[in-house]
């Protein structure tokens, strides 16, 4: 996902004062910041301070990511860096050793980018399936709901004949696979093989 | 490359990957974007006594010592040094001029500066905050976000 265009669009808008692009940055990426202080067993508080420091850096870079596809990567690497930066802070006070600081580099962590190509297939399987018709959109959100719900509910919630349902299911499943977002990621998946 | 339960499964955990994240979560994030846009000189941190000795030593003293930043722009160079409950600044070239201290909040303090470039200021802000150095006779200047 070196180079995913809407990535880039979204960049170049916001860098040019559109906080609707900004916003679906955010929107992406939250779930990875959050995700990166959890590991980090961060507070809540302290994941706030890591967030609000991580989104000031990134409004005032916008404009000079030498490369704005590389946007997951940064947010992931630049949130690892504060977390470390709060953990060693609060070690200072508290007197608890950390584990070796190599175990917690921030740029030697492969888990990283695991969680990065996780974000961003997230993020990307998100905006698919926002774009899909509604029908679509009722159908899996009850497919995939916990509890699980009965086909005969479905049926009765969407008025679709249960025989219908499957059939639907297939095509709906379908729309997301072909949609841009995703199909831009598959592709860029098969071209990094 | 998904068949459909696997697509269906990834649908499942993409959309809990969002829902486990509290609402007041993304709003911080679209906040910061009233920040966006500010025409001021951006000075950038260039030395942080407690990055660049820790590189250095490759272990950390058991007392830190006084902490120092240094902010660099073409025009301007900013040196801070964090005491116990103050800042002291300097400006280099000297110049007089008002320092604005602002939060994500806003401007929450000015400070002058002396006539050869010193200002405290006292108390330590919130973290982050940054500098906005308005001289008399050059370009505004502001700091990147600094967390103490």
């Amino acid at each position: 996902m070196r180079d995913d265009p809407a990535v880039i669009a979204l960049v170049t808008a916001a860098r040019d004062g559109d906080q609707r692009a900004w916003d679906e940055i955010v929107e992406r990426y939250a779930p990875l910041v959050w995700a990166i202080c959890r590991r980090y067993q961060l507070s809540r508080s302290d994941t706030d301070d890591v967030a609000q420091t991580l989104w000031l850096l990134l409004v005032e870079q916008l404009g000079k990511l030498r490369q704005p596809a590389a946007l997951p990567g940064w947010i992931a690497t630049t949130t690892a860096r504060e977390c470390l930066r709060v953990i060693r802070t609060a070690s200072r006070y508290d007197h608890t050793e950390l584990t070796s600081d190599s175990q917690l580099d921030p740029d030697s962590s492969p888990q990283i980018e695991q969680e990065v190509l996780t974000a961003e297939l997230y993020a990307a399987v998100r905006a698919a399936f926002a774009e899909l018709p509604d029908h679509c959109r009722e159908l899996l959100s009850m497919l995939i709901s916990d509890p699980p719900v009965s086909y005969a509910e479905i049926s009765a919630t969407l008025s679709i004949k249960i025989g219908g349902i499957g059939p639907q299911r297939a095509r709906c499943l379908d729309r997301l696979r072909r949609s841009s977002s995703l199909s831009a990621f598959i592709d860029s998946e098969r071209a990094d093989q | 490359m998904w068949d459909d339960e696997q697509l269906l499964a990834l649908l499942k955990e993409a959309l809990q990957d969002n829902q486990t994240v509290p609402p007041d979560f993304f709003q911080t994030g679209r906040n910061a974007y009233a920040w966006h846009g500010v025409d001021d000189e951006l000075a950038q941190l260039s030395y942080d006594s407690e990055r660049d000795l820790d590189a250095v030593a490759g272990v950390r003293a058991e007392t830190a010592p006084i902490r120092a930043l240094t902010f660099t722009s073409a025009h301007l160079t900013i040196e801070l040094e964090v005491g116990d409950d103050a800042l002291l600044g300097q400006l280099v070239p000297t110049g007089e001029g008002a320092i604005d201290v602002q939060t994500q909040a806003g401007v929450i303090a000015t400070v002058p500066v002396d006539a050869v470039g010193c200002f405290p200021i006292s108390p330590i802000p919130p973290s982050p905050f940054r500098l906005r150095c308005r001289s008399i006779d050059g370009p505004s200047v502001v700091t990147g976000w600094i967390t103490l």
